[in-house]
């Protein structure tokens, strides 16, 4: 087990390297960062001054190695419009960002098995193919359009829920989010819900299905339990590991994937950031939160790995 | 015993059911599946309107009409067309309530109430049905007073050309990584591995975002950057395809027939593995035109004047927190959600119709 672990962990170092490394190229094709920083009318002095403080006029391979040594040391450089550090204007913004999708997921979770598990008991029945019909709708209709869809139907139509206007404040604690503003939560934690409740419950749905058809669960039947206690007891159990995988790299998914909706609702995490910036052609904000998003991403897959080993005897250790 | 020619032995002996393609019963498992098939017509019906965009579209998209902004469906104009003052110009509508002709001039009371007058020399045409005319504006208008309906037809041209193109390079690297990994085995796989798991540990919609801030905005790069993201999931699947295949005697046949391995790949194993390769084609292109819808909602990916269902939803997007206008943005959203449900209909009744084991 601490084999595995450890060669996880370096497979997830050499995985981060390379995301690093795929940025890095991609930046290096922007146009010269001095001109967007300075304008039109920048003098030449000033843009090689400019350039020089960024080393931009080392060769590449030096810059690559420079990137490589900053961003493993957490220096994401500065912002251009705001000159603060790309890190710690992400950090502050974090909390948003995991409040709204730890909810996401939650309401993704309960809604999707429940509904997967009615789909399956009840499979090829009216219920069942409206809801998976719904799950396939929930799959094809982008974020932002759905949020759009959300936000008139609700919010200008019906005029339930405020559409935006959350301001964070600077000391907020994680409780808060759900106390005191969970009416600015309910709109965008429910469109980011949606796409997870749709793949959740298609995946519970199907393997609930194949586990329903296995000889214990005839047997179970047979010796004339229930179908509750054989549903809940002796299939679900069963059914639920595939779940959990799904639900597992969906929260990385959601924790880097909520931008669309932060962006259209206004929400201060760290996608609207990321989005905030692109007009401003902020690249090292831009850049920083592409980067800072993929490390998430592999953290939290390394951790579900580690624990999927832990939890399911059947996973294979090499 | 008269002896039995071989010739007439070889017939009787072919069964009374005809052997048929993977083809036939993939097509026609699809054929008994509705849903499909309904997702097949709606895009073969959206494939259409994209080709056919130039003859179905009522007006010209890029046609600006200034005195008729953000009018309701079903709005009709009434204009005047004039020659432009520019030569090679497209020729200017001025909105009118009524007109008159007479002496070789021409009076208009115009849309806000005034009275203006112009030489018939100056209209465009020659006939009244080519200066005057009555555009029926089904959809209404947008902010630019262009029409809604023929932007959104033009629209499926942008998302699908834009879809397709994208996806093919995505199958092309997809495919080609996938074969080698498959077939090499060994350094090759876990390279490849390597940088799939990379491409899949970065958010596809900021990758697709950077690497078309970093190409510039417009067409190709659009292409390029939604294309660069889409291959992993189609290397994946090649991948294993060829992993299973590999192993198959008629590979082996080729092996020992001393076939060359690049023939062997793309002859040999490569039509074998189209089934799964179709599936996950369909899947990315749904996807696709996500991508494309997002990144010009964002003003990135092909630009204006073009018309964009990204770009018309984020026109309307402004409308909204003031409550009027809907249309502005249902009318793309319901287009684009239309063409991606459609896309993913088809592509889960293809993965059925090819998988003889999920027969329902």
């Amino acid at each position: 087990m601490l084999a595995f672990t450890i060669r996880k962990l370096f497979y997830s170092i050499l995985i981060i390297f390379g995301v690093m490394s795929v940025i890095f190229f991609v930046m290096n094709l922007l146009p010269d960062p001095a001109r967007m920083m300075q304008g039109q009318r920048a003098d030449i002095s000033t843009q090689a001054a400019i350039r020089h403080e960024l080393g931009l006029d080392l060769p590449v391979w030096q810059r690559y190695v420079n990137f490589l040594g900053k961003t493993a040391s957490g220096d994401f450089g500065r912002s251009y419009t705001s000159n603060r550090p790309v890190l710690d204007s992400i950090l502050e913004r974090l909390p948003a960002t995991a409040v709204l999708t730890l909810s996401a997921m939650l309401v993704a979770t309960i809604l999707g098995i429940g509904i997967g598990i009615l789909s399956a008991v009840k499979s090829y029945s009216i219920l069942d193919n409206i809801s998976m019909v719904f799950a396939l709708i929930g799959i094809s209709v982008p974020s932002f359009v759905f949020g759009l869809l959300v936000i008139i139907l609700f919010g200008s139509l019906l005029q339930i829920f405020p559409i935006s206007g959350f301001v964070i404040q600077d000391d907020a604690k994680w409780y808060e989010f759900w106390a005191y503003h969970w009416e600015y939560l309910a709109l965008p934690m429910f469109t980011l819900a949606l796409r997870p409740i749709s793949i959740i419950a298609r995946v519970t749905r199907s393997s609930m299905l194949d586990v329903l058809s296995s000889d214990y669960i005839r047997t179970a039947k047979s010796k004339g339990l229930s179908q509750k206690v054989v549903i809940f007891r002796h299939a679900l159990r069963n059914a639920l590991n595939p779940v959990v995988t799904t639900i597992g790299s969906w929260l990385a998914a959601l924790l880097t994937g909520a931008f669309f909706i932060e962006y259209i609702f206004n929400w201060p995490g760290v996608g609207a950031l990321a989005f905030d910036a692109i007009p401003r052609s902020d690249f090292p904000t831009i850049q920083g939160t592409v980067m800072f998003s993929a490390v998430v991403f592999v953290i939290i897959n390394y951790i579900v790995d580690i624990l999927y080993a832990k939890l399911d005897p059947k996973v294979k250790l090499n | 015993m008269a002896e039995i020619p071989i010739k007439q032995l070889a017939e009787a002996e072919i069964p009374t059911e005809k052997s048929r393609s993977l083809w036939y019963y993939s097509w026609k498992r699809l054929r008994r599946n509705r849903l499909a098939m309904a997702g097949f017509y709606v895009t073969i019906l959206i494939i259409l309107i994209a080709i056919f965009a130039g003859v179905l579209a009522p007006q010209d998209p890029n046609l600006q009409i200034l005195e008729y902004t953000t009018k309701p469906s079903g709005f009709k104009g009434n204009v005047i067309l004039r020659t432009n003052d520019i030569p090679n110009q497209d020729p200017v509508p001025i909105p009118i309530q009524s007109f008159l002709v007479s002496n070789g001039e021409i009076t208009m009371i115009t849309d806000d109430g005034s009275t203006r007058k112009l030489p018939v020399s100056k209209l465009a045409g020659s006939s009244e049905s080519q200066w005057h005319k009555e555009p029926h504006f089904y959809l209404g208008t947008d902010r630019y007073g262009r029409d809604i309906l023929s932007r959104l037809v033009f629209g499926a041209r942008v998302s699908l050309t834009v879809a397709f193109f994208s996806e093919l390079l995505s199958i092309v690297i997809g495919v080609l990584f996938g074969a080698l990994a498959g077939f090499y085995r060994g350094w090759v796989d876990e390279s490849v591995s390597w940088l799939t798991n990379v491409f899949w540990s970065i958010p596809p919609i900021l990758l697709v975002i950077s690497i078309s801030i970093a190409l510039g905005l417009g067409f190709v790069q659009t292409v390029f950057a939604i294309g660069i993201t889409g291959w992993p999931d189609m290397a994946r699947i090649v991948r294993g395809q060829f992993f299973s295949l590999r192993e198959t005697e008629y590979v082996e046949a080729t092996r020992a027939l001393g076939l060359g391995n690049m023939r062997t790949i793309f002859r040999h194993i490569l039509p074998n593995a189209i089934g799964p390769i179709i599936v996950i084609a369909t899947a990315g292109f749904a996807t696709a035109i996500i991508y494309e819808a997002s990144l010009s909602f964002l003003g990135l990916g092909v630009q204006p004047p073009t018309s964009t269902w990204g770009q018309m939803i984020y026109d309307g997007y402004g409308y909204i927190a003031a409550g009027s206008n809907w249309g502005l943005t249902i009318y793309p959203a319901l287009a684009i959600m239309l063409a991606v449900f459609a896309f993913n209909l088809f592509g889960d009744g293809l993965r059925d119709a090819f998988d003889p084991k999920l027969n329902r």
